[in-house]
């Protein structure tokens, strides 16, 4: 009847699957995980959600507080900022700006650090020596503060900030591109492709680079909880996104102004920042850990 | 080792001539200029300038102006700032010792906590105690630290109006500022009452240094717990517990040093993290520190002061680290850079 | 382990806090939020509140004063005075045994008497006084009012006794001294800074006769103060006053929350119910001497017609306005002067919200629909308007009803001012506050035509028959006559619109209740010279 039995099947599971299921044995990286592709859903379908525009004012209904509240009202759930926009629809919007953002700012730095960091651990020779360690001492330098600096220096604004972040984590990703493929480039498989002629660029591509995905993505979920912490810090000291944006950072420093009023005012935005950065830690924990469980079996 | 400590000393050199050239060039790609934002001078008298563009060098090439700039620069001679008309020297050295003063009261006290909770969360493995430890690192180091600050604020200073939340002691007490560190200047005051003016410091560093060393802390408990957990797993310690040892012998015996030694650098590397959010902090604190001071000089599109504040904020970070190394490879000459890379 | 440490904390915070909230420390000062850095020391230099809340009621005394309670002028450093018949000679009986500071930078031989009066009203008359040009030279108070044409001579009869002489009479003449301009500095100071070489620290480093002496001031951060031994009012003041200086509004609420600040000012409205809840804190309102108008310009085209500007006036709402931008702490106004003024009068020139008389208006001045037109909003946030670019937005959609079209202009505030006074806007929305209880002080700075040069007269509009009444005005010390010609002016006034009043805002200040004695001034400054803490 069934065909599994009849033979002693040795069943492998291939690596990702096998990370997959370490990571699913987790539950907390699994509810994290649920989180995250909530607020990626909300990102996705955000402008259907909001009740409102981000920016649309109601005059009469400033400063209301959460619809619980004796003073609420049911149309504003967790009622309206001094300019009497609702707050719920800010949050949905400024969500979508700030992890939308972070998103970007991710996958800008990872696939140009990946190329970079791959070409740093093939090609050998003084000039990508000083380079790396060049590299490596920029590398102590928080994120956060080697973008400051930069929006420093191109000035203030959303797309500058961009780019501040962006650049500011690409020495992390490098560092750790090139360390892998010069640990993987002395391992026997790598050898083996070596002897059997193929040029270095096609190492990388066909044997190494399949080994590289999983670190990639780890490497990727921590870079997006840094990146969402840079960009809503820099919103927050209005040197990224200002003030009439909804994102989350520039909210909470809009907030500031009112937050002897309306407490709430700041709760939300960051609660959502602080949900959306525990939720990509624990994948990106979990997911460490998976590795490293699946890498000792 | 003496080779190594050589290497790195290049490096650090090296590193520090990348950055004086980066704040020169800056001084060219800022608007306005090159002269005005290098010295900081907005409008000079003509004997002014003639003196400046002898100073700078202008009418040289490239190259021997950036000499001229980094003799100034090692002259102390930083330039002025556009805002304060200071020069930026005079305000660097007030204000990054407010910072680095913050910052290690801030790091001891997240060793403070997170030394021993890493160790405790790490001897009671998958036990509530370190379960619940867990998930609360697991919020501290989730959470922004300027939004925990405001909530800080919010709960002490204005909802139950306990604690100060602005400066570094109140205007009451006139401290002269001599070497920046607060607690050093109180000492030299005169006609103050320390006493008073110790405690009235002591509370305005509560809510600041608190918001920073909670992230920080969390972190610290992350890698002593880690460590701790990987420590326990070594065959001399299953050893000496097959020598009849309890599980506090054990471990105070065998664990403690070897789970914390190799982590005592990865702990330390945790300090430019720390600086990174004190300068955040201080924005919300009203601290005199240089982060107030450089968002500041960016907000006045200050360009001497960015470019000050930035030599100056990155060099101290690369010599911090490089030094760090260096001591890495004192106490432990077996470890690598890898160290570095694992958090 | 972190919350237990948090709870930890907290409970050692809760056993000791009662010690730093009523040590003695903080009994023997007051530190009051300001909201910037003052230009000057001098506030003869300088007609910004900020100046002037800092220096001129602490540091120096007037030869009269405004009475804060009662609004009347009362004796000051002159202890009487005497106006002649033909109201042009003045004579100034000076109080004796009055200290001027002595101070790290100053010790003073001898105490105020008339060479110090000569000095200081001489330094703002004279071009050629060796002081005259010393820090800028600028004196805009006295200049935009031409006081120093009105001042013929001031001579010392004797020791304590000085005359002032004036060129024609002047009403108002007594108010302007006792204004927060109108300070007597050192002359001995003065002397002795001249020999060193060094005038312009009288500026800078300041001495005087007022409650409080300089001791330390660094910009963007505080300005300390400490009690005058020998002030000439006797009064229990505390032994230090500290200006800390809070540019972020809601910081400095903050501060007067967590108790680091003793008292603040310029509270905005939606704060107010913040302030009401705390049972320690006080919030004092009055009615303030001030006006928010928007001025149109009346040397461009086509608002120098007298009918396009009345039908812009009746195309606004005042009461929304009002209610939206005020939040309902403002009076409606009807004209320039506002309620509290003697020569205050009901619907001096107000309009009614009417659109289509706008627009049938607008139809007979030859304005076609879809016209366009530039309505500046000053940036910054003052009592008369705490928000004028919410304000040009509402008045834009009024506009927008009668078929016009408005651009809201912006810029930086000194830059904004810069090119006000180049009289680059079609209309703008900007506003006044007095620093004398006289109609004078509203009537001449905001609509005469000197005003024009000195950058005050928004609407740049210039009337022989307005100058000439308020001109006439001065010249008469009987009150009730004086009115008539106000209400003359106000007449032209309603004619030709040159400017729309819109409303009179209420003053707020706050302060916590262990002080007594803090009033808000009507007439500028704040004064700490009566304020004591327990």
């Amino acid at each position: 009847m069934s065909r599994s039995s009849l033979y002693e099947e040795e069943f492998f599971p291939s690596p990702l699957r096998q990370t997959w299921m370490e990571f699913k044995r987790s539950h907390w990286a699994f509810a994290g995980l649920w989180i995250l592709i909530f607020f990626v859903f909300v990102i996705i379908v955000g402008p259907f959600l909001a009740p409102y525009q981000p920016l649309e004012q109601s005059p009469d209904n400033l400063l209301l507080p959460p619809a619980w509240s004796d003073s609420g009202d049911i149309r504003y759930i967790f009622g309206t900022d001094s300019a009497g926009r609702d707050i719920l629809s800010r949050v949905i919007y400024g969500s979508r700006l700030t992890f939308g953002i972070s998103f970007l700012v991710v996958i800008l730095s990872v696939s140009v650090g990946v190329i970079i960091g791959a070409y740093a651990g093939i090609s050998k020779g003084l000039r990508s020596s000083i380079v790396n360690h060049l590299l490596d001492s920029v590398m102590a330098i928080p994120t956060l503060l080697i973008a400051i600096i930069i929006v420093g220096i191109l000035g203030t604004g959303l797309i500058n900030s961009i780019w501040a972040i962006a650049l500011a984590m690409l020495p992390q990703v490098i560092h750790t591109c090139r360390d892998f493929v010069r640990q993987e480039s002395e391992k026997a498989y790598v050898t083996a492709a070596k002897l059997d002629g193929a040029g270095s660029i096609h190492i990388f591509v066909k044997s190494i680079f399949p080994n590289m995905v999983e670190i990639i993505v780890v490497q990727s979920t921590f870079a997006l909880s840094t990146a969402i912490l840079d960009i809503s810090a820099l919103g927050f000291l209005s040197l990224a996104a200002q003030a009439p944006s909804p994102e989350l950072g520039a909210m909470l420093s809009d907030g500031l102004d009112i937050v002897y009023i309306s407490p709430w005012s700041i709760a939300l935005p960051g609660l959502t920042i602080l949900l959306a950065i525990i939720s990509v830690n624990l994948v990106g924990d979990g997911l460490r850990t998976a590795l490293r469980r699946r890498l000792q079996h | 080792m003496l080779n190594y400590t050589i290497r790195r000393l290049n490096l650090l050199f090296f590193t520090l001539l990348v950055l004086s050239v980066v704040s020169f060039s800056l001084a060219f790609l800022f608007p306005g200029d090159s002269l005005t934002n290098l010295s900081g001078v907005k409008s000079p008298t003509p004997i002014q300038l003639a003196s400046l563009q002898e100073s700078y060098k202008v009418d040289s090439n490239y190259f021997w102006q950036y000499i001229a700039y980094l003799r100034l620069l090692l002259d102390g001679d930083w330039g002025i700032s556009f805002t304060s008309q200071q020069p930026l020297l005079d305000d660097l050295s007030t204000t990054l010792p407010a910072t680095v003063e913050l910052s290690t009261y801030a790091f001891t006290l997240a060793i403070l906590i997170g030394v021993p909770c890493g160790i405790i969360a790490g001897l009671k493995h998958h036990k509530i105690f370190d379960f619940s430890i867990l998930s609360a690192s697991l919020l501290g180091y989730s959470v922004p630290v300027f939004w925990l600050a405001l909530i800080l604020i919010q709960l002490f200073s204005l909802q139950l109006s306990l604690l100060p939340l602005s400066g570094r002691i109140s205007l009451y007490f006139d401290v002269p500022i001599q070497s920046g560190f607060i607690i050093y200047d109180i000492f030299q005051a005169e006609n103050i009452d320390k006493t008073a003016a110790l405690r009235d410091v002591f509370f305005h560093l509560i809510l600041p240094t608190l918001s920073i060393a909670i992230m920080t802390g969390t972190i610290i408990i992350r890698i002593v717990r880690r460590s701790v957990l990987n420590v326990l797993e070594q065959d001399y310690i299953k050893a000496a517990y097959g020598r009849g040892q309890t599980n506090a012998q054990v471990f105070w015996k065998h664990g403690l040093r070897n789970s914390l030694l190799p982590v005592l650098p990865l702990i330390v590397t945790q300090f430019t993290t720390l600086l990174t959010n004190a300068m955040i902090v201080e924005v919300i604190f009203s601290w005199p520190g240089i982060g107030n001071w450089l968002i500041q000089a960016i907000y006045q599109r200050d360009y001497p002061a960015i470019r000050g504040g930035m030599l100056m904020v990155s060099s101290l970070v690369i010599m911090f680290t490089i030094s760090l190394d260096i001591l890495i490879r004192v106490i432990d000459p077996t470890k690598g850079r890898k160290i570095r890379v694992a958090v | 382990m972190n919350q237990r440490a948090l709870f930890l904390l907290s409970f050692i915070l809760l056993s000791s806090c009662s010690d730093i909230k009523h040590n003695e420390l903080s009994k023997k000062g007051v530190i009051y939020c300001s909201e910037g850095d003052p230009a000057t020391f001098n506030p003869q230099l300088d007609t910004s509140g900020t100046t002037a809340d800092a220096t001129s009621h602490q540091l120096y005394s007037r030869l009269i004063e405004f009475d804060p309670n009662t609004s009347k002028i009362a004796p000051g450093l002159a202890s009487s005075w005497l106006v002649s018949r033909d109201g042009l000679t003045y004579t100034f009986q000076l109080r004796r045994n009055v200290a001027f500071h002595s101070t790290s930078y100053f010790t003073p031989t001898r105490s105020f008497n008339a060479d110090d009066v000569i000095f200081s009203i001489n330094r703002w008359r004279l071009d050629n006084h060796p002081y005259n040009k010393v820090s800028g030279g600028n004196y805009p108070y006295f200049v935009s009012l031409g006081l120093n044409e009105v001042v013929e001579d001031v001579s010392r009869i004797n020791g304590y006794r000085v005359e002032i002489k004036l060129t024609r009479p002047d009403s108002s003449f007594l108010a302007n001294l006792a204004t927060d301009f109108s300070v007597i500095l050192s002359e001995e100071y003065a002397t002795q800074l001249l020999a060193q070489g060094t005038p312009s620290l009288i500026d800078t480093k300041p001495v005087g006769t007022g409650p409080y002496k300089f001791v330390d001031y660094r910009k963007d951060s505080f300005i300390r103060y400490q009690k005058h031994e020998n002030y000439w009012q006797l009064g229990d003041i505390p032994e230090q006053l500290i200006y800390d200086i809070t540019t972020t509004d809601s910081l400095r609420l903050a501060k007067l929350i967590s108790g680091e600040c003793d008292a603040t000012s310029y509270i905005s409205n939606s704060e107010i119910g913040a302030i009401e809840q705390r049972p320690n804190l006080v919030l004092n309102e009055r009615p303030g001497l001030n006006i928010g108008f928007w001025a149109f310009n009346t040397q461009k085209e086509p608002f120098n017609d007298a009918k396009v500007r009345r039908a812009l006036a009746l195309a606004i709402d005042k009461n929304t306005l009002i209610e939206a931008i005020y939040l309902g702490s403002a009076d409606r106004a009807h004209g320039l002067l506002p309620e509290t003024s003697w020569a205050f009068e009901a619907l001096q020139n107000d309009t009614n919200f009417n659109p289509a008389l706008a627009r049938q208006l607008l139809d007979e001045a030859g304005i076609p629909p879809g016209f366009s037109m530039d309505i500046w909003a000053m940036p910054v946030q003052r009592a008369y308007n705490p928000n004028a670019t919410k304000m040009a937005e509402i008045i834009q959609s009024y506009l927008q009803d009668i078929q016009i079209d408005a651009n809201i202009v912006t810029r930086e505030w000194s830059t904004f001012r810069e090119e006000l006074k180049n009289g680059e806007h079609d209309s703008v929305l900007i506003g006044w506050s007095a620093d004398n209880g006289d109609p004078d002080n509203f009537y001449r700075p905001l609509l005469s035509c000197q005003a024009i040069k000195s950058g005050t007269n928004r609407a740049r509009w210039c009337s022989r028959r307005y100058d000439d009444l308020i001109q006439e005005a001065l010249l008469i010390s009987d009150i009730e006559l004086r009115k008539t010609y106000y209400h003359l002016a106000n007449a032209v006034l309603a004619e030709e619109m040159p400017l729309v009043p819109i409303a009179h805002a209420y003053r707020y200040q706050a302060h916590s209740d262990r002080l007594h004695g803090l009033k808000i001034n009507p007439f500028g400054g704040i004064r700490f010279g009566d304020v004591e803490k327990r």
